[in-house]
C-alpha cells in the first residue's frame, strides 16, 4: 500500500475518530501507543519532504530526536524498558512521572511526539503546519478517549515534559540552526584535482552542503571520528591506476546500464524536497516491518529508537569522513579525463565523495535491523509507490543496504571504493546503536 | 559608479539591438501608490497563499490599460486609467461587474472575437469567463459559451486559437484538493483542456490533462517554431508524487500528449511558479524564465540543428547568465528567495528584454527571506544579466505575487504594478530620463483571433531583429493585453512585420521610433498618438 495513501487512511481514521489500532475494537494500551508512535513517524516522513532545511543529515537528526522522545516518555513508566540517559552522548535522565499516580501512555506518547515533531519541524511551511496542528488536534482526541480528565492531563504534561527535555539535549549538539538550506556563505574549496568542486549550475549549491556535520555531537558512537575510513584510492589520471579503474567503472555502468540497474538507481535516488531522503526511507522500511509483524510496543519503541540513533549517527561520521577526504565526484572526473559529454543519470549530490553517504547510512540500518528482525528477513519495500515507483523485494536487510549502495555506482554519482567502504563504515556505526541497552 | 536615468557608456551607434549601442542603463522608477488611486490587498490564508494575479487590459477604448487586481478572500477590484499621456499614474476603482471574491487571478483574452476584451477569473471555486461588453462593463458568460467553471483551487491560464476553430482553446492549471487541507501531498487536481465545439462559439465539455502536478502557471508556446504552440506547465513539486515539469503537445484535432524521453525532454522537478518567455538570443526560440524558490531557471534550447525540428531538450542557462536570483540582494537577509510572478519588458528602452520578478515569502517560512525584494535584472550587451531593483527603486519587501509591467501612461516607458499578498498592490511609474527610442504595436486580423495570439512580431533595425511571441498565459495568475513594447535603443526608425499565427507572413514596413501602430492584416501600419495628454 502506498506510504501516502497509509497516512492519509491513518489520519483520516483519527479524523473520524475511530480507534487507530484495531477499528471496531477496544485497542490495548500497548496498541494506542504503538500507533500512536508510529503515525507520528509517518508524518515526519512527509515533513522531511517538504521542510527546506531537511537535508538528509538534517533528516537523519529529526529521526534520531523523535526516537528518543517517544522511548524515553515510554520507559517512564515501563519496568521492562531501561533507559537511553547517560548512554546517549549527553542525554540526563527525562522526568519521572509521578509516583502512585496514573498515567495513560498512549496519551503520553502522543502528546510527547506532537510536541517534539512541532519544535523539530517548526519551520516548516504553512502546509506542514496546518498538518502538524490537525494531527496533535485529532490524534490527542483519539488518544484520550475513554481516559479519565485528570489521567490525560497528567500524561499529556508528562509526555510534554519528556519531549521538552529531549528538545533541551537537542538544542545543545551544534545540528539545531541550519541557514541558507545548509549551504555555507562562505567556504573556501580545496586547491587540486582531487578534491571536490560544484557539479551543478545551482547558484547555492556552488559551496557543500553542511560541512562541519561532522563535527555535531553523535549519539551511541563516541563522535564522528569513531568509525573512520582508510584513505580513498590515490588520486591519479594514469590510466592503469585504480583511480582511474573505479572512474572508467562508473562511465562505462553508466553508459550500458540495463533496465534493472536503471529501476535500482532511480529507486535510492531518495532526493531531498523529492523523497522522505534516505533515511527516511529506512525508516520506512522499519515501519512497514513494524505493521507486517504487528511487533509489541517495547519493540516498536526500541527499534525506531535504535535505528535513528544509527541513522544520525551515520551521517555524522559520513560527513566526518567526507570533509576529511574531499574527494572529487565521478562527473567531474570523468569529464575532465575521459569524456567531457559524459552525463550521470542522477544529479550529484553537492558534497564530497568520499564514503557514499547512502552506503553508510544503509549498512548502519541494515546492522539494526538485522538485530532485531534476523539475518534473513525479506519485506517488500514500497516507500515510493506514492511517486511511481514500483514495490521492490528483498530477502534480506542486507540485502536491500547493497543494493542501495551500489545504485549509487548506477546513478554515477560514486565511485565502487566509496560504495564498498562506505557499508563497512555503517557496520562499525551500527554496531554502536546496538549496543545500547533497552530493556531491564 | 552608475547613476539611475543615465547610461554609462553613451555610444549612439548602429541598430536598435544594442549589443553594441549601450552599456545597462538604469531606469528610474517612481513608487506613485499613494497618489495613483489604488488601494488594494489580495488577502486570505492558505487557499490563497498562491495567486494574486494582476490583469492589464483597455476596455473603455482609450488604448491605456486599465487592470483587474485579484483579492482573495475580499472581492476583485477594477481600476479605470485616467492617466494622461506622460503625466502621473491615475486610476479610478468602479464598478464593473468583474468584483467576485475568491479570485486568484485573471486573464484578458476576447474570447468571442467581438473586439471588446473578455476576462477569465481563475478563483477557489468556480472559474468564470466574464464577457466584456465595452464600457469596462462585463457581464458572466459561462453558460452562454458553455464553459465549465469546475470548483477547483485553480492558479493557471494560458490560451491558443488552434487550427481552424472559432474560439480559443484555455486550458486551466489546477492546484491542490482543498478538501484535503490537513493531508494535501500528493492530492493535485487535473488541470482542464476546455476546447472548442467544432467549428461553433462554444467550449465542449473540459478535457482532463492527466497527470497534473499542482500547475502554478502555464504557457501556450511555440518553443520548436513549428508553428503550433505547445502548452508549458510549471509545477509545484511541494505537493505533486512523481511529478515534474511538462510540455503538452496540442494539436487540432488530436488528444493532447506529454513530450518525453523519447523527444529529449528531461525531467525537471521545481516549486514553478511562474513563466516568462522571450526569444533573448535572437535565435528565433524563445527562453523561458520559470521562477521557483532559492535558485530560478533560465532555459533555452540544448541544441539548435541547422536542419529540421530541434528537440525538446532545455539546458538551464540561469548561473551563466545572473539570473539566478536565488538570495535577496538587499535588506539583510541571507536566505533563500520566493519568486513568483515573472516577465520580460525592455525597461531602460535599450533593445534587450530586461525581467523583473516578484519576491515574497509563501506564509511563515522561515527557512525563507521574509523581507525578500523584488528583481529588475538589466540585460547586458553581452546577454548577462545585472541587479538593478534597488537602484531603479522598485524593491519592495513587501509580500509579492502578481503583477504586471505595462506602459500605464503611454509614454513609451513600461511602468509596474505588483499585487503583495495581505498587504497593499504597489504602482510605480517609470521615469526614466534615459535617451532609449522605443516602439509600441497591437496585432489584429480578422475574426476569429482578432489579437493574432499565436503571432510573431519581429522589429528590424541596425542589422538586427528582435522579436515578440503574442501569447495568453505564463506569469503568475495574470496577464496582460495592450500594447507590444519594443526598445530601440539610439534608432530613430525600425521595419516591423507579422508573422501570423496561420503562419503566412506579413511584408517589413517602415515605422518610426516614439509612436504607436496598429497592425492590421494587410494593411500598412496605422499610427495612433494618445488623445488624453496633460
Amino acid at each position: 500500500m502506498r506510504l501516502v495513501r497509509r497516512l492519509m487512511i491513518a489520519v483520516a481514521v483519527v479524523l473520524c475518530g475511530v480507534p487507530l489500532a484495531f477499528a471496531g475494537q477496544a485497542a490495548s494500551d500497548q496498541a494506542r501507543s504503538r500507533d500512536a508512535l508510529i503515525i507520528w513517524h509517518r508524518l515526519v516522513l512527509e515533513l522531511v519532504r517538504h521542510t527546506a532545511t531537511y537535508s538528509p543529515p538534517v533528516a537523519s537528526r529529526a529521526f534520531a530526536y523523535l526516537g528518543v522522545t517517544a522511548f524515553e516518555a515510554l520507559a517512564t513508566g515501563s519496568d521492562g524498558l531501561h533507559s537511553l540517559a547517560g548512554q546517549l552522548n549527553g542525554l540526563t535522565p527525562v522526568p519521572a512521572r509521578e509516583t502512585g499516580q496514573a498515567y495513560d501512555s498512549a496519551v503520553v506518547v502522543q502528546a510527547a511526539m506532537a510536541h517534539a515533531a512541532a519544535n523539530l519541524f517548526g519551520n516548516t511551511g504553512p502546509t506542514g503546519q496546518r498538518a502538524l496542528k490537525a494531527m496533535a488536534r485529532k490524534a490527542g482526541t483519539e488518544a484520550a478517549t475513554g481516559v479519565p480528565e485528570d489521567v490525560v492531563r497528567r500524561s499529556e504534561d508528562h509526555g510534554r515534559a519528556v519531549a521538552e527535555h529531549i528538545l533541551a539535549w537537542a538544542a545543545t549538539d551544534g545540528g539545531a540552526v541550519i541557514e541558507n538550506m545548509g549551504f555555507p556563505l562562505e567556504y573556501k574549496l580545496t586547491d587540486g584535482p582531487a578534491h571536490w568542486v560544484p557539479t551543478n549550475l545551482i547558484r547555492q549549491q556552488q559551496v557543500p552542503l553542511l560541512p562541519d556535520w561532522g563535527r555535531t555531537r553523535s549519539f551511541a558512537m563516541p563522535d564522528g571520528a569513531a568509525c573512520g575510513l582508510p584513505p580513498p584510492p590515490a588520486y591519479s589520471e594514469a590510466a592503469n591506476s585504480q583511480f582511474y579503474r573505479e572512474a572508467l567503472e562508473v562511465r562505462d555502468t553508466v553508459n550500458n546500464l540495463t533496465d534493472e540497474q536503471r529501476a535500482i538507481a532511480r529507486f535510492w535516488s531518495d532526493d531531498p524536497m523529492l523523497s522522505p531522503t534516505p533515511p527516511g526511507h529506512w525508516i520506512s522500511i522499519a515501519i512497514d516491518a513494524l505493521e507486517k509483524e504487528d511487533a509489541d510496543l517495547p519493540t516498536s519503541a526500541e527499534t525506531l529508537a535504535r535505528l535513528g540513533v544509527t541513522l544520525a549517527d551515520a551521517f555524522i561520521g559520513c560527513w566526518h569522513s567526507k570533509f576529511e577526504h574531499d574527494l572529487v565526484r565521478p562527473l567531474t572526473y570523468i569529464r575532465r579525463v575521459i569524456d567531457p559529454k559524459w552525463e550521470a543519470i542522477l544529479n550529484t549530490p553537492p558534497f564530497p565523495e568520499y564514503p557514499s553517504g547512502h552506503s553508510t547510512q544503509s549498512g548502519a540500518a541494515a546492522t539494526v535491523l538485522t538485530a532485531i528482525f534476523g539475518p534473513s528477513y525479506s519485506f517488500q519495500d514500497g516507500t515510493h509507490e506514492a511517486d511511481g515507483l514500483p514495490v521492490r523485494s528483498y530477502p534480506s536487510f542486507w540485502a536491500a543496504a547493497e543494493e542501495a549502495g551500489i545504485s549509487r555506482l548506477y546513478g554515477g554519482i560514486h565511485f565502487r571504493s566509496a560504495i564498498e567502504r562506505g557499508l563497512d563504515q555503517g557496520r562499525c556505526i551500527g554496531a554502536y546503536a546496538n549496543a545500547l541497552r533497552t530493556r531491564n | 559608479m552608475r547613476l539611475p536615468g543615465t547610461f554609462l557608456v553613451v555610444v549612439l551607434a548602429l541598430g536598435c539591438a544594442a549589443a553594441q549601442a549601450f552599456e545597462v542603463s538604469v531606469p528610474r522608477y517612481v513608487e506613485e501608490t499613494a497618489t495613483s488611486g489604488i488601494e488594494h490587498s489580495y488577502t486570505g490564508e492558505w487557499e490563497f497563499m498562491v495567486g494574486g494575479g494582476v490583469a492589464t487590459f483597455d476596455c473603455d477604448g482609450d488604448r491605456m490599460p486599465d487592470m483587474l487586481l485579484s483579492g482573495g478572500t475580499s472581492a476583485a477590484k477594477f481600476y479605470r486609467n485616467t492617466s494622461t499621456a506622460g503625466g502621473a499614474l491615475a486610476f479610478v476603482a468602479e464598478t464593473s461587474g468583474l468584483e467576485l471574491d475568491m479570485v486568484s487571478g485573471a486573464y484578458p483574452l476576447d474570447v468571442d472575437s467581438d473586439g471588446a476584451t473578455d476576462l477569465v477569473l481563475l478563483r477557489v471555486g468556480e472559474n468564470v469567463v466574464m464577457r466584456g461588453l465595452g464600457g469596462c462593463r462585463f457581464e458572466r458568460a459561462n453558460e452562454a459559451i458553455g464553459f465549465d467553471g469546475g470548483d477547483a483551487w485553480s492558479t493557471a491560464l494560458a490560451a491558443t486559437w488552434e487550427r481552424g476553430a472559432q474560439f480559443p482553446t484555455i486550458a486551466i492549471g489546477n492546484y491542490i484538493d482543498r478538501t484535503q487541507d490537513a493531508f494535501p501531498w500528493g492530492s493535485c487536481t487535473d488541470n482542464w483542456l476546455h476546447r472548442p465545439v467544432a467549428q461553433e462559439h462554444r467550449f465542449a465539455p473540459p478535457l482532463p490533462l492527466k497527470p497534473s502536478f499542482c500547475a502554478l502557471s502555464m504557457l501556450f508556446t511555440d518553443w520548436n517554431r513549428s508553428g503550433t504552440p505547445s502548452l508549458r506547465v510549471s509545477n509545484d513539486r511541494e505537493y505533486y508524487k512523481g511529478g515534474q515539469e511538462q510540455l503538452w503537445r496540442v494539436e487540432a484535432g488530436q488528444p493532447p500528449s506529454l513530450y518525453g524521453p523519447a523527444d529529449g525532454w528531461k525531467p525537471l522537478k521545481i516549486w514553478g511558479m511562474g513563466i516568462a518567455s522571450g526569444d533573448l538570443d535572437g535565435d528565433g526560440y524563445p527562453e523561458y524564465f520559470l521562477t521557483s524558490m532559492a535558485d530560478n531557471k533560465l532555459q533555452t534550447l540544448a541544441a539548435k540543428p541547422e536542419a529540421g525540428a530541434p528537440k525538446a531538450s532545455f539546458a538551464d542557462v540561469a548561473f551563466a547568465r545572473g539570473v539566478t536570483a536565488h538570495r535577496p540582494y538587499t535588506g539583510g537577509e541571507v536566505k533563500p528567495s520566493t519568486a513568483w510572478h515573472a516577465q520580460f519588458e525592455d525597461v531602460n528602452n535599450d533593445g534587450l528584454a530586461d525581467l523583473f520578478v516578484a519576491k515574497g515569502n509563501v506564509s511563515d517560512m522561515p527557512d525563507f527571506a521574509m523581507k525578500d525584494p523584488n528583481n529588475l535584472l538589466l540585460q547586458k550587451p553581452d546577454g548577462t544579466f545585472e541587479e538593478a531593483g534597488e537602484a531603479a527603486g522598485v524593491a519592495s519587501f513587501e509580500t509579492g505575487r502578481g503583477a504586471a509591467l505595462a506602459d500605464f501612461n503611454l509614454d513609451g516607458r513600461v511602468d509596474l504594478v505588483v499585487v503583495n499578498r495581505n498587504g497593499k498592490a504597489q504602482i510605480w511609474r517609470n521615469d526614466d530620463a534615459g535617451p532609449g527610442n522605443w516602439i509600441g504595436f497591437e496585432v489584429r486580423q480578422p475574426a476569429p483571433n482578432v489579437d493574432a495570439v499565436g503571432a510573431w512580431v519581429e522589429v528590424r533595425c541596425g542589422g538586427h531583429t528582435t522579436r515578440r511571441e503574442v501569447t495568453v498565459g505564463g506569469g503568475h495568475a495574470g496577464g496582460q493585453h495592450g500594447w507590444i513594447h519594443f526598445g530601440l535603443g539610439a534608432e530613430p526608425k525600425a521595419e516591423v512585420r507579422v508573422l501570423w499565427p496561420d503562419g503566412s507572413q506579413g511584408d517589413w514596413q517602415p515605422v518610426e521610433a516614439g509612436r504607436f501602430y496598429t497592425l492590421i492584416r494587410g494593411e500598412q501600419p496605422r499610427g495612433w498618438k494618445p488623445y488624453r495628454k496633460g
